[in-house]
């Protein structure tokens, strides 16, 4: 029993003036037009999206609900980055549902993510040192960084090929290219990331419309399967390698083998690359490079422009997932795996899509 | 694909449990279901996990309590307010529905304990565009309801009170269960006038702890236990956010149309009939009365007689809430699975309040601003539905 | 060996957009004027208005202005004083106002709330009230400053 997407729909991502749930009515509706069916043909709605401090009121999914349509029916919430919702609209099409929407919303421009992030940490041990996202992250930049001896210059330049790919989607919340020098003289946020070497917040909505197999075929002519989805975790305490991402490549294995395929038969990423390190230790833990060579990997990797060019706390996952269905439908691949990743750089989703 | 529950822990909830840390907690929870199932942590093929995060003053605790959970597996995070704890229990259930998983884990936790004080973090769940401003949280939108009802159907203040006497005296039988306090009517009547008319022992009180419901495909199930819970049916409804949306606050009409769809997807034609045992998530005295009425168990307008005339206690016609309920013991974003999980006891036979001969079970949980319901039936006969 | 207690608390500014349908509302406010939309496919009028209705899943757009005046659904009193929360006692209800489909959350007063039976009288599900304006207006939802029974 096959899975597949039969519409897309998505906002536009940037920083918006109407409420997160407002946008995501604009992104439901764009879907069901895109599968050319009503609200009241899909049977199940599940949100992607964080709660309370993500947007600044607890019970997000009471808003984001009516906006996907969810009135009167049934509606459930995976609080996380939305591409971890696609796992349970894969299983509840397997078993009782015949179309799924799923909604993801992503909101940044209301609040301080930093420090709304930072309150994941526990407060006896972590949270007074201030360890805050970035922070972090530059953590593991400089252990990847040191490791393999890679100059900044390369990473730089995985910035100019991000930013070059998102001027060609009109969907990317960043539109203009930058050069290698720009990236070099911007300034660091924490050492040794500097503020273009990493993803700016912005806000925007996906939805998708996904059906069982039998009924995909009466909604649209151009499916794009789901194949597999995996999803893993990493320690949440330091006990862990800073210039490597194993929970990433659990969840690409776990996709693998539900997909039943392998690295060879994929021909388009897109990952969720938060920083120009974790596009290369991404590119590494998906088997796509070998150990400190991300940098140099020259394949198919985020068109979309990827997380570098849109990052809305909650649906940045949604939007590659989507931005791939896309070009998946219009013929320019026929597989493609898509990639996302939450906290402290400690959880991963990865789905495999092919047409 | 039939799925039943196989094991379910809980641990004694109290005000506040000194003596752990969040994954700690987690822990003590996943353990006792692990051991009533008779499994260990690594059969076990995925976790489902919930929580609401604010009150807990621990954003996406799912990161640090999933070092109880078993590193590396799949884990997800569920939260939808005060139906979390069957949201997760569906997610789960669905987990192995799907075909893709044969025996996972939800568990769900709540520290309300932690937070001096649940209402203001209630508050943040309103609307701060329209409505916050109000001091909203749960207890007045619960008073909103008992108003409202008693306008419509002449309840009395004792009526109300009734419903707080019999969970006060069931929870006296369940050893995880909070409040453990014999109450009369007077007692509940002189209590302190809360948001009229609601008085403070009609209220729930602030749970600290955690619970674990492990689910397994029917032919591991069988090999499990000899008394597997099976889940005959579930389902889930969210109505529009506004409060003053509500056609009406004495009827609670979006409980009725997903029971209407609960009951038709188990096969179930007469509900007061055929449901031996239900474990409503009632946090106020009127929300029992409501939620009876709504899944056609009273009449409309009966419901606020069931408790005086002994109908929902445990030797009545519709015992409901034997474990206490979630006016003895409320850990609100895990109160939903204790529900579920006390149906699946009822029905295994096990439950430390049993109703005798319980076959057919269900579980309720609502969330938001009235805005959620999430339900389950439980069988003992997978034959049903 | 006594267990340490961390005192934590989150204090974090949001700045919440309102958009355009709030924003509309909270102008009229300023003018005494309480704003809902009407929804093209079902007709009812929604206050607080709101960018979509969601029982048709339409966009609203339609503006109508509603009466100051309308009836109580219901009500409660609260006495208990709750971290961060108004100070007791203070009276919240759901009113649905003259023109409106749906009702709206908001504060009663005029009257002593110290007797909640009496409060209950007062206001009863059914009992008309209009509202009670703050002489200088901000636009904000205080504006109103409560609903009082109608003479």
């Amino acid at each position: 029993m096959k899975i597949g997407i039969v519409g897309v729909g998505f906002s536009e991502f940037g920083i918006h003036r109407e409420p997160f749930y407002n946008v995501a009515f604009t992104a439901a509706k764009r879907a069901l037009e895109d599968a050319g069916i009503d609200r009241g043909e899909v049977d199940s709605f599940i949100l992607g999206g964080y709660d309370n401090l993500g947007v600044g009121r607890t019970i997000s999914n009471m808003y984001a609900a009516p906006a996907a349509g969810a009135y009167l029916r049934h509606e459930i919430r995976v609080s996380d980055d939305a591409l971890f919702a696609l796992p349970l609209a894969l299983m509840r099409l397997k078993s009782r549902s015949d179309v799924t929407m799923l909604l993801a919303f992503g909101h940044s421009s209301e609040t301080p993510v930093e420090l709304v992030e930072l309150q994941s940490l526990d407060p006896f041990f972590h949270r007074p040192l201030n360890l805050t996202l970035p922070a972090f992250f530059a953590m593991q930049s400089y252990a990847y960084r040191e490791r393999y001896n890679v100059e900044e210059e390369k990473l730089a330049e995985v910035v100019v090929r991000m930013r070059d790919n998102g001027s060609e989607n009109p969907l990317a919340f960043l539109k203009d290219k930058v050069k290698v020098e720009d990236v070099m003289n911007s300034e660091f946020v924490s050492y040794p990331l500097r503020k273009l070497e990493m993803a700016e917040w912005c806000d925007g909505c996906v939805a998708l419309i996904l059906a069982e197999e039998t009924i995909a075929r009466r909604i649209s002519d151009n499916i794009v399967w789901v194949d597999g989805v995996g999803w893993s975790v990493e320690n949440y305490y330091f006990d862990r390698e800073f210039h490597k991402l194993p929970f990433v490549t659990k969840s690409a294995e776990m996709a693998f083998r539900m997909a039943r395929k392998d690295r060879k038969g994929v021909e388009a990423l897109e990952i969720c690359d938060l920083t120009a390190d974790h596009h290369c230790m991404i590119l590494e833990a998906l088997g796509f490079a070998e150990e400190g060579r991300g940098w140099e990997y020259n394949g198919d990797v985020n068109s979309s422009g990827g997380a570098l060019c849109t990052n809305a706390y909650g649906s940045t996952g949604a939007f590659l997932l989507a931005n791939l269905a896309m070009r998946i439908r219009k013929g320019e691949v026929s597989c493609g795996l898509v990639q996302s990743m939450s906290g402290y750089a400690q959880r991963s989703c990865t789905a495999i899509l092919e047409g | 694909m039939r799925v039943a529950v196989v094991g379910f822990g809980q641990t004694p909830f109290k005000t506040k449990r000194k003596d752990k840390t969040h994954p700690e907690i987690v822990f003590e929870a996943i353990n006792s279901a692990l051991e009533h199932a008779g499994l260990e942590l690594k059969d076990i093929e995925a976790v489902v996990y919930g929580c609401m995060d604010p009150f807990d003053g621990i954003y996406c605790p799912e990161r640090w309590d999933s070092t109880a959970c078993g590193l590396e597996k799949p884990i997800m995070k569920i939260s939808t307010g005060g139906t979390t704890g069957m949201t997760t229990a569906l997610a789960a259930h669905e987990h192995v529905a799907s075909g893709l998983f044969d025996l996972v884990m939800a568990v769900c936790v709540q520290r309300v304990g932690e937070c001096v004080d649940a209402q203001p973090v209630l508050n943040t769940a309103v609307d701060p565009i329209y409505e916050r401003h109000s001091g909203l949280g749960a207890i007045h939108i619960a008073a909103f309801q008992a108003t409202a009802y008693m306008a419509k159907y002449g309840a009395t203040e004792e009526d109300l009170a009734w419903v707080s006497v019999k969970d006060h005296k069931n929870a006296l039988k369940n050893p995880y269960a909070h409040i453990k306090m014999d109450v009369g009517v007077d007692d509940v009547l002189n209590s302190k006038v809360v948001c009229s008319p609601l008085k403070l022992l009609e209220c729930c009180p602030r749970s600290d702890g955690a619970a674990a419901v492990i689910f397994a495909s029917e032919d591991l199930a069988k090999k499990i236990r000899d008394n597997p819970a099976w889940v005959v049916a579930e389902t889930t409804i969210s109505d529009s956010y506004y409060l003053g949306d509500r056609l009406s606050f004495a009827e609670w009409d979006s409980l009725a149309i997903a029971g209407r769809r609960l009951f038709r997807d188990a096969g179930i034609e007469n509900p007061a009939k055929d449901i031996d045992v239900a474990e409503l998530y009632s946090a106020f005295t009127i929300q029992e009365i409501l939620e009876l009425e709504a899944l056609g168990f009273a009449e409309k307008g009966r419901g606020k007689d069931f408790a005086r005339e002994g109908v929902t206690f445990i030797d009545g016609d519709m015992p409901t809430n034997p474990s206490g309920g979630v006016l003895c013991t409320n850990p609100i974003g895990a109160t939903g699975l204790v529900r579920f999980g006390e149906a699946a006891l009822q029905v295994m036979g096990e439950a430390a309040n049993q109703v005798d001969g319980a076959e057919v079970a269900l579980s309720h949980a609502w969330g938001g601003t009235l805005q959620f319901h999430t339900l389950a039936v439980l069988s003992s006969n997978k034959k049903l539905g | 060996m006594e267990i340490k207690e961390f005192e934590v608390w989150w204090k974090i500014p949001f700045k919440h957009s309102a958009g355009i349908h709030a924003t509309k509302f909270f102008e009229g406010l300023k003018d005494r004027k309480i704003l809902g939309v009407r929804c093209e496919k079902c007709g009812r009028v929604l206050v607080p208005p709101r960018a979509f209705c969601e029982r048709c899943h339409v966009e609203t757009n339609e503006w109508v202005e509603v009466k100051d005046e309308g009836v109580v659904e219901t009500l409660t009193v609260t006495y208990m004083k709750f971290t961060g929360l108004p100070d007791p006692p203070y009276a919240v209800g759901v009113v649905k106002l003259d023109g409106a489909d749906t009702g709206m959350l908001c504060f009663l007063g005029g009257v002593d709330l110290s007797d909640w039976r009496k409060v209950h009288e007062t206001f009863k599900p059914g009992t008309r009230v209009r509202a009670v304006w703050k002489e200088e207006r901000e636009g904000k939802i205080t504006d109103i400053l409560y609903f009082e029974p109608s003479k």
